[in-house]
């Protein structure tokens, strides 16, 4: 089966916020009202009902007032650092076709997927104490169906495919890009985490913060760690402690009582 | 018949055993959050999703069974020359080979580490088990600690459970009797803490 891939050319947003909606209605999102805090972003952040986010990021490059419209959800990373951090087998799988996405029977809502993810995604509820994020609509895409983000963007800004094809297509637009002045354009794609089948074109790819995305995406050391190293060193204590206990048996055995003189 | 000695009142070994069952509970479905390779225990320990409810709960319940049991031990845990001389010379204590290890107190040198242990691991275990108990408050910074000491913590702290239980169950037959029934024979006091014996016959 062939990844598949979301493509977003932010330098082709226009902040209409249709993926937005789409996502909501075609997720059957509870409605909540947005947060005015004097930006046209809906949210200040992702939230367990609403997964895909438009960040209004303005930022100064170059001494020229930037606005930088970048659509945040779900990365669907290869090495995603999720499911490294998930404790309940099943309750987040990577689907053959690249897709990451919950089975949210499975899902016990501990949360250490949030502090798993390096994109800060997942969002727990407190409602049904499970978590939430971007399923890529992987119930559309089963069925040859693009995602609603991708459905519904007016500007071709969104792109779904497959993820060998959209990356030469944004490293092509990458190239146009730095033809036409921006010589810092690039594809941002999490290589730290294998590559994310969320593809971003950046005209300031050196800069990936001020657009809100990590500068090196990788599964956090200390997740790592965890799942690494402590746990041989957990099986040593366990195993070793129990082992010793029984040769110690076998060698010495029981105290006896004895009384000194 | 041998003369029998209190061991440990009524108050000592109820705290004792809620202690222990806290313990039982909390390290059994922690081991399950731990690695997916014992998330066999999950089902037997509630099913994943009240054990992610019920670990953190049986955690608070263990820190205060335990500060109470801190409270009440503390200043008979300190260590003296002697058991600094004792834990030079635990190996042959562990073998057997008792001529010249120092007699010991109502606690012995590897009770009062045992004790150390379990009272350092379960601050730590405390304070990163509140981080890891509400995700979506928590700042990640201290999300991202809290994942890798939580688990380092308690697998010190297992570490010196299993010894415990093996020395108490095994080793010094007549210490799991003292901790259910509260007395000794005085010939195991002898035997066992020689100056806790001197201490509680002088009277």
């Amino acid at each position: 089966m062939q990844t598949v891939a979301k493509l977003i050319d932010t330098t082709l947003c226009i902040g209409c916020k249709a993926c937005e909606v789409a996502c909501q209605q075609w997720n059957d999102q509870e409605y909540t009202l947005g947060v005015f805090q004097n930006t046209y972003q809906t949210m200040p952040d992702l939230a367990p009902n609403f997964w895909n986010l438009i960040k209004f990021n303005e930022a100064e490059i170059n001494g020229a007032q930037s606005w930088l419209m970048a659509k945040y959800q779900c990365m669907h990373c290869a090495d995603a650092g999720c499911i490294k951090a998930c404790p309940s087998p099943g309750a987040i799988v990577q689907l053959g076709n690249g897709i990451v996405d919950f089975n949210r029977d499975n899902c016990i809502g501990c949360g250490y997927c949030i502090t798993g993810c390096p994109f800060d995604v997942p969002r727990l509820s407190p409602k049904t104490k499970k978590v939430y994020k971007c399923s890529l609509c992987s119930d559309r895409v089963a069925v040859g169906l693009e995602p609603a983000c991708i459905k519904t963007c007016p500007t071709s800004c969104l792109t779904f495919g497959s993820r060998t094809d959209l990356k030469f297509l944004a490293e092509k637009r990458a190239e146009e890009l730095k033809a036409d002045g921006f010589t810092q354009a690039g594809v941002y794609d999490g290589p730290g985490v294998g590559g994310t089948n969320v593809i971003y074109v950046l005209k300031h790819a050196d800069q990936p913060e001020t657009y809100g995305l990590p500068k090196d995406p990788h599964i956090p050391w200390t997740v790592s760690l965890w799942k690494g190293p402590l746990k041989w060193l957990g099986n040593a204590v366990f195993l070793g402690g129990i082992l010793t206990a029984v040769l110690h048996f076998v060698k010495f055995g029981p105290k006896e009582e004895h009384h000194r003189g | 018949m041998d003369s029998r000695l209190e061991r440990f009142t009524v108050p000592e070994r109820v705290t004792h055993w809620l202690v222990a069952i806290c313990y039982v509970y909390a390290g059994l479905s922690g081991l399950a959050l731990w690695s997916r390779a014992m998330w066999w225990l999950a089902p037997v320990m509630g099913g994943g999703e009240n054990l992610r409810g019920w670990h953190p709960i049986a955690g608070v319940i263990f820190a205060l069974l335990l500060a109470m049991q801190f409270r009440r031990w503390a200043a008979q845990m300190k260590l003296d020359a002697d058991d600094r001389k004792w834990l030079a010379m635990s190996g042959r204590y562990a073998m057997h080979d008792e001529h010249g290890v120092p007699e010991s107190g109502r606690f012995n040198a590897g009770q009062k580490m045992l004790f150390w242990l379990q009272s350092t691991s379960a601050i730590v275990l405390f304070a990163t088990g509140a981080v890891l108990w509400f995700p979506e408050v928590m700042p990640r910074g201290l999300r991202l600690i809290s994942i890798l000491v939580h688990p380092l913590a308690a697998v010190a702290s297992m570490g010196g459970i299993i010894v415990h239980i093996y020395m108490t169950t095994v080793v010094v037959q007549g210490a799991l009797h003292a901790m259910t029934r509260g007395y000794v024979t005085e010939g195991w006091a002898k035997s066992h803490h020689a100056k806790w014996f001197r201490q509680v016959t002088r009277q």
